[in-house]
């Protein structure tokens, strides 16, 4: 069960469909590493709205891609972190330290194209 | 007391307090009660239905004549009734079966006690009254041998410990049931998590920050995010007096677990102290973006998503 | 009444999903909340990781429990693997012999409201965890 990467401008989406094992997800890692540079993307985001559990292996292996894609010259946006989540990711001491996060998919797209991290411009729709 | 309430609490205090037979027999045997403590006791039998009543009289006369013990038997019925517990409890002391529904019926007079409020230091002096007295009547029943006097009194003495200690664990059972349900009621009034405008929440925390409610604030700032698709949470803390290293965590926490979500936390209202407290605890609160009052919060809030207010002339009406 | 017990074999790392969402599915019938739940499914992860990791195979046992009134999961994992020469240290924060972060047992112990480590040299490990309807 392969995550489907999609191509959109310079900006990479890998959008997660289902609960990974610890082996699709070093798959993602690795793939997303590879096409970076392949298609010389300037932004990646990895959405995790379907995924109800992030523990340490998956914290860490996103933080991972992060952090790959930083020295291949891509910012990452990680999307779609569940309330639950969230909470159990920090009961369990977890952080995306140094890794951008957004609402969804929208808002991570918004602010890869928005320019700097700041990136509130759109909240004055 | 409802008697069905009386009923219900002596079926499931034994175990609520988790006193079992097995916890039972422990409790006993460091008391060291064992089974000549027994014979002992059923050995005075006789003494106590002949000493029920002159000492349970005594024992209502010495309550009645303190007015904090007074208070609670101002009726004549309930004096009457109690007496005639105080006479049965007195005989059966002595009735040799201390198992199950001895400490059943324990635990019930311990929790009507405290269902009344008499507090455990008067039930305390009540006891040792009462033992006084049956010390008193043992020495002149067992005049000729003192030791035997003795002897009984001290398993008499184990057994009336081990009552004592079943009432003081229904006292602290109840306390902490009252605990329970006041933390309840202030969970109740909680933290409401307000929209201002259009993805921006304000969080008014105050009072006082346990695990437990810290673990509510967050689990409903995070549902809020969620819901209004928030993008900056605006957490004012001028209602919590003190903030040591543990509240400030959960704070850290609570902007950790917005920040996974890609809501920007402002925190506002810390007070000078805190704030030396704060640094002087050498914690790391980098990673929280502060502004002094709620009002600068607020506006910093809405630079952030790009609003720009404008005073529409002087005085001029909202809306 | 005895309620039944789900036993979840932990033989490579699919399991680990398998594991959680059994365990997901069972806190979700005892009455625990979402968030609970989640909490439940991620320290579940995490101890059926340190299966994988460090035992290679084990099993992950999730039953109802009841105490006074109180309703809550049960979460059992346990091994026959190389157990845990220094528990203390495992319990620590930080600390790892394995290729995890070392969140795992402290991690795990932190999502759930009861937590018991048992290992021994050579024999094994069971960690026990509960969690309890609020």
């Amino acid at each position: 069960m392969a995550v489907p990467i999609l191509k959109q401008g310079d900006v990479l989406i890998a959008s997660m469909q289902e609960a990974l094992t610890d082996r699709a997800l070093i798959e993602l890692r690795d793939r997303l590493s590879d096409q970076v540079g392949r298609f010389r993307a300037r932004s990646v985001i990895v959405d995790v709205t379907a995924l109800d559990v992030l523990d340490s292996f998956a914290t860490r292996t996103i933080r991972g891609i992060a952090y790959t894609a930083k020295l291949r010259g891509a910012r990452t946006v990680v999307v779609g972190i569940q309330p639950e989540v969230a909470f159990a990711m920090v009961e369990l001491g977890l952080t995306f330290e140094g890794v951008e996060t957004a609402l969804d998919l929208e808002e991570g797209l918004a602010l890869v194209r928005g320019g700097p991290a700041k990136g509130g411009r759109d909240g004055a729709r | 007391m409802a008697d069905g309430k009386l009923a219900w609490m002596s079926r499931a205090l034994p175990h609520e307090l988790a006193v079992d037979e097995e916890e039972v027999a422990r409790r006993k045997e460091f008391l060291e009660f064992r089974d000549e403590d027994i014979e002992q006791l059923k050995g005075l039998r006789e003494l106590a239905r002949k000493y029920a009543d002159p000492v349970i009289e005594e024992f209502y006369r010495h309550i009645l004549s303190f007015d904090e013990t007074k208070a609670f038997f101002r009726d004549p019925k309930v004096l009457a009734r109690v007496k005639q517990l105080q006479k049965d409890y007195f005989v059966r002391l002595t009735e040799g079966d201390y198992g199950a529904a001895y400490v059943a019926n324990r635990l019930k007079i311990g929790a009507a006690h405290e269902h009344v409020n008499l507090e455990p230091k008067w039930y305390l002096g009540m006891y040792a009254f009462y033992l006084r007295l049956v010390a008193r009547r043992l020495q002149e029943a067992f005049a000729s041998e003192p030791s035997r006097a003795m002897t009984a009194f001290l398993s008499l003495m184990k057994l009336v410990f081990l009552d004592v200690g079943l009432a003081v664990d229904t006292y602290i059972h109840a306390r902490e049931a009252t605990m329970r349900k006041q933390q309840e009621a202030i969970r109740e009034l909680s933290t409401p998590v307000l929209q201002i405008r259009e993805r921006l929440l304000l969080l008014p925390i105050i009072g006082v920050i346990d695990t437990h409610r810290a673990r509510l604030i967050t689990d409903s700032l995070l549902r809020a995010i969620r819901a209004n698709r928030a993008k900056v949470v605006v957490m004012d803390v001028t209602g919590v007096a003190t903030i040591d290293s543990k509240v400030a965590n959960h704070l850290i926490q609570t902007v950790t677990a917005a920040g996974l979500m890609g809501a920007k936390v402002i925190v506002t209202g810390l007070s000078s102290d805190v704030a030396q407290a704060l640094v002087a605890l050498g914690l790391d609160l980098a990673k929280l973006e502060t502004v002094g009052d709620l009002q600068g919060g607020i506006e910093e809030a809405e630079r952030l998503l790009g609003y720009e207010v404008v005073r529409t002339g002087a005085g001029a009406q909202p809306g | 009444m005895a309620p039944a017990e789900t036993r979840v074999p932990i033989e490579h790392e699919g399991d680990i999903v398998t594991a959680r969402q059994k365990g997901r599915e069972l806190a979700a019938a005892r009455g625990l909340s979402l968030t609970e739940q989640t909490l439940v499914a991620t320290a579940i992860s995490e101890v059926a990781r340190n299966i994988v990791v460090y035992a290679q195979r084990g099993e992950v046992l999730l039953a109802p429990v009841d105490d006074g009134g109180r309703r809550g999961l049960m979460v059992v994992a346990r091994d026959a693997g190389p157990g845990i020469p220094n528990p203390d240290l495992a319990m620590r924060d930080g600390y790892t012999t394995g290729n995890s972060l070392g969140m795992g047992l402290p991690g795990a112990k932190r999502l759930m409201d009861e937590f018991e480590l048992s290992t021994a040299v050579g024999k094994g490990t069971t960690v026990t965890m509960k969690k309890w309807v609020r």
